[in-house]
């Protein structure tokens, strides 16, 4: 390590020192720690733990010499070797290396490339006007979406008349189509599965993200120079069919995009720091921070559409609404014709697309189809100019840090105590819900360790995994919440509290009146604890609460209650408030009520939250 | 590489067999309107860690690829038509009168954006014609169209 910091301060050194002296030519042992080459190898330089100071990639096809995997300066003196020649068959693979060492080594050809007969149709065809990064974000209901993911967009114009003609660079885990078990998110998150770049339309895109997965898309174009673009489009051409390793969590889709906007400018050490499960926000926040990005554009998806086409109508309509969608010749009738004929269009329109977002993902049904038709066929009929445009939400990088760290003080029957905690990741229903979607929480890794004044510090609560999906239910859609919560808790059990290890899920439902959300889950759950005489214990029971999102504040309070098999119960009521203190940081206070049979414990605290990363 | 790309385009459209359709069988030019998605369970487990089941797609095609690229609703190599999906969002659009599938549908074609608002109002006026009935496939309604825009003074020449 501190060998290749010498290196590289010898490298800064020379180059300034060589260019003082006019020759074009560099030492290849300096050249081989030149941040653009170790870029081109996709080298570890130290952001995540898996292979450091190795290659990230885990194909042997992009490495001419045997070691080059683990050895920059063997792989740079094989491709030295390989290219030098004039029409050279290697340069073709790499075109981006060989326009490295073809400026750096002052090799003099106008145009070094030109034999590649493959490559220069793929050119001719790729989009190089603009690059924009895509940012899908999360959509309630849907957990595989959470943490969002990121890909990139290629357009062929500054401003494309349609971007259903762009093309998207798209990093994730390559799977055959025969994978689709249960087994494959094991493998993809274990790192069972290669990782791959594709290209794909980003029409395709469009509607695997906005229509059917109903989440709202964030693009953000890139301030890259022509150089810089025709460099990272090259660098992709040596990625084709290239496996990497996939790791969910570190080295996932945001990272390898880095990585490859990292080509175009690697003095500007994108992938720089440590960087375990980069959240795909945290993309955007890099570049931003690198004043890459020019500009950003919000895509409503289907839902967040319907959502805001229903709000626009009153009662009546939106009752109309749901009796065209049963019935479409309910547009034949007096009341429809009633109304004049913007109002008919949007009401037939939105009847048509309700109908279509329920049944999307559904096997083709002959008699929805023929309803959606004769929708369409009122919508044709009334005219209507105008479209109604979708509010934009705060954009997601505004949202606070993914991880945290909390301090707070409390009491527990006459007991005082202190608490620590720390959240690996990322957002609760009353986290601060800027840049973020009210009644979506997902948390992963949550810990707590309590010191009281009798007792040393001990760990309080543990959850591994607490996501919950709160989509309020209105007139027209109706869907189901739900939540899945385990890890290990200290609960009352057999006569004193212990740490229990539990997982416990449920359906429910939400609605949505202004500000406030009042929701009811079902619960099923298992325990497992040293008190109960069978290893794990079943039971059941319900939770029911309301969020009432305030201005400068969040409310969530609740009750939730549980049997189980042997007998035994407990329950509980809260009260929580949080109040933000700015991005970063909020204050919480919390009182509960905690009930067994026989007894039970009442507590308050007051803890700070402060987010990072 | 091409065998894959065919898979590529295949994909996720679930396309009837049996339908014999303009570009040859296998080219998505079968697909129906109102096609739904079946398969959503493998869809969701997909989407977790962002695979990705196209096999070597890198480009979008260079040449032909088992289809009939040579008509006007080309994009890339596959028809936008067929793309799973995008054949409703386009009735709807005609059917409204604008939006962004109807665009996608005039750029494929070659349309420039001067004749783009003309081309949106007869696709608006002839949407009953183009969508016939809710059995319509990808292949019709890419007939359809030329038959109407041949018949349209502006809009014959993009044919």
């Amino acid at each position: 390590m501190r060998l290749r910091l010498f290196l590289a301060l010898l490298a800064c050194l020379l180059s300034s020192v060589t260019s003082a002296v006019e020759s074009r030519t560099a030492e290849p042992s300096v050249l081989a720690d030149d941040p653009l080459w170790l870029a081109l190898l996709h080298f570890n330089r130290g952001a995540t733990v898996h292979s450091r100071g190795e290659t990230y990639v885990d194909d042997e096809s992009f490495f001419l010499s045997e070691t080059g995997a683990v050895d920059p300066l063997a792989e740079l003196q094989a491709n030295i070797s390989a290219m030098r020649a004039q029409g050279s068959e290697v340069r073709c693979r790499f075109p981006a290396r060989y326009q490295f060492l073809a400026r750096k080594l002052g090799w003099a050809e106008s145009d070094g490339l030109a034999h590649c007969a493959e490559l220069q149709e793929w050119l001719g065809q790729i989009p190089d006007k603009r690059v924009v990064l895509v940012f899908p974000a999360s959509y309630l209901n849907s957990p595989s979406s959470m943490f969002g993911h990121t890909l990139i967009r290629l357009d062929d114009a500054e401003n494309p008349d349609s971007v259903w003609h762009s093309w998207a660079v798209n990093f994730g885990a390559a799977v055959g189509p025969e994978d689709n078990s249960i087994l494959y998110v094991y493998r993809g998150l274990a790192g069972g599965y290669p990782g791959r770049f594709v290209i794909v339309p980003y029409a395709t895109k469009i509607q695997e993200y906005s229509h059917l997965e109903n989440r709202d898309i964030w693009e953000y174009t890139l301030d890259l120079s022509p150089a810089q673009i025709r460099r990272m489009i090259l660098h992709l051409w040596e990625l084709r069919d290239v496996n990497f390793d996939y790791y969910f969590f570190d080295e996932n889709c945001s990272y390898r995009l880095l990585e490859l906007i990292d080509v175009v400018e690697p003095g500007m050490t994108l992938v720089d720091g440590f960087r375990l499960a980069e959240p795909p926000v945290n993309t955007v926040r890099a570049l931003y921070k690198k004043e890459l990005v020019r500009e950003r554009v919000y895509r409503p998806s289907k839902a967040a559409q319907l959502d805001a086409e229903r709000q626009a109508m009153d009662a009546g309509q939106q009752k109309l609404v749901k009796r065209l969608m049963a019935d479409p010749s309910v547009a034949k009738g007096p009341v429809f014709s009633a109304y004049d004929e913007a109002e008919r269009h949007r009401m037939a329109l939105l009847a048509y697309q309700v109908l279509r977002f329920r049944h999307r993902n559904d096997e083709r049904d002959p008699e929805v189809a023929a309803r959606s038709l004769a929708l369409l066929k009122v919508v044709n009929a009334n005219a209507y100019e105008g479209e109604l445009t979708v509010p934009t939400p705060v954009p997601p990088e505004r949202g606070h840090g993914t991880q945290m760290l909390s301090l707070g003080a409390g009491q527990l029957e006459s007991q005082d105590f202190g608490e620590l905690g720390y959240r690996f990741t990322y957002h609760d229903l009353i986290d601060r819900d800027t840049g973020f979607l009210r009644g979506a929480q997902i948390e992963g890794i949550d810990l707590h360790l309590r010191s009281t004044e009798s007792d040393d510090l001990k760990l309080e609560s543990a959850d591994i995994v607490h996501i919950r999906s709160l989509s309020p239910r209105n007139r027209l859609i109706k869907p189901i919440s739900w939540f899945v919560h385990g890890g290990l808790e200290r609960a009352l059990a057999g006569e004193r509290k212990r740490l229990v290890r539990f997982v416990q899920g449920g359906p429910g439902v939400t609605w949505q009146a202004g500000n406030f959300m009042p929701y009811g889950f079902l619960t099923a759950r298992l325990e497992n604890n040293s008190a109960y005489s069978s290893f794990l214990e079943p039971g059941g029971g319900a939770q029911a609460g309301l969020l009432w999102y305030l201005p400068r504040a969040q409310v969530n309070a609740g009750g939730e209650g549980y049997y189980f098999a042997n007998d035994e119960y407990r329950h509980r009521q809260f009260l929580r408030i949080n109040v933000p203190l700015g991005r970063q940081s909020a204050i919480r206070a919390e009182w509960q009520r905690d009930g067994w049979r026989g007894d039970n414990d009442k507590g308050f605290s007051l803890t700070w939250r402060q987010f990072f990363n | 590489m091409k065998k894959a790309l065919v898979a590529a385009v295949l994909l996720g459209s679930s396309v009837s067999a049996s339908a014999v359709a303009p570009g040859g069988p296998g080219c998505g030019w079968g697909n129906m309107v109102f096609e739904g998605k079946s398969g959503l369970p493998v869809h969701l487990i997909a989407t977790i860690v962002n695979g990705t089941s196209y096999n070597k797609t890198f480009g979008m095609t260079t040449g032909t690829n088992g289809c009939d690229t040579s008509g006007a609703l080309t994009y890339g190599g596959q028809s936008l038509l067929a793309m799973n999906g995008v054949l409703e969002e386009v009735a709807m659009d005609m059917a409204a009168g604008e939006g962004e599938a109807l665009t996608a549908l005039s750029v494929s074609m070659g349309i420039p954006a001067e004749d783009r608002s003309h081309f949106n109002t007869v696709m608006h006026d002839n949407f009953s014609a183009i969508f016939s009935s809710e059995e319509v496939t990808a292949g019709d309604v890419m007939e359809s169209i030329s038959a109407v825009m041949q018949s349209d003074e502006k809009l014959a020449k993009y044919i």
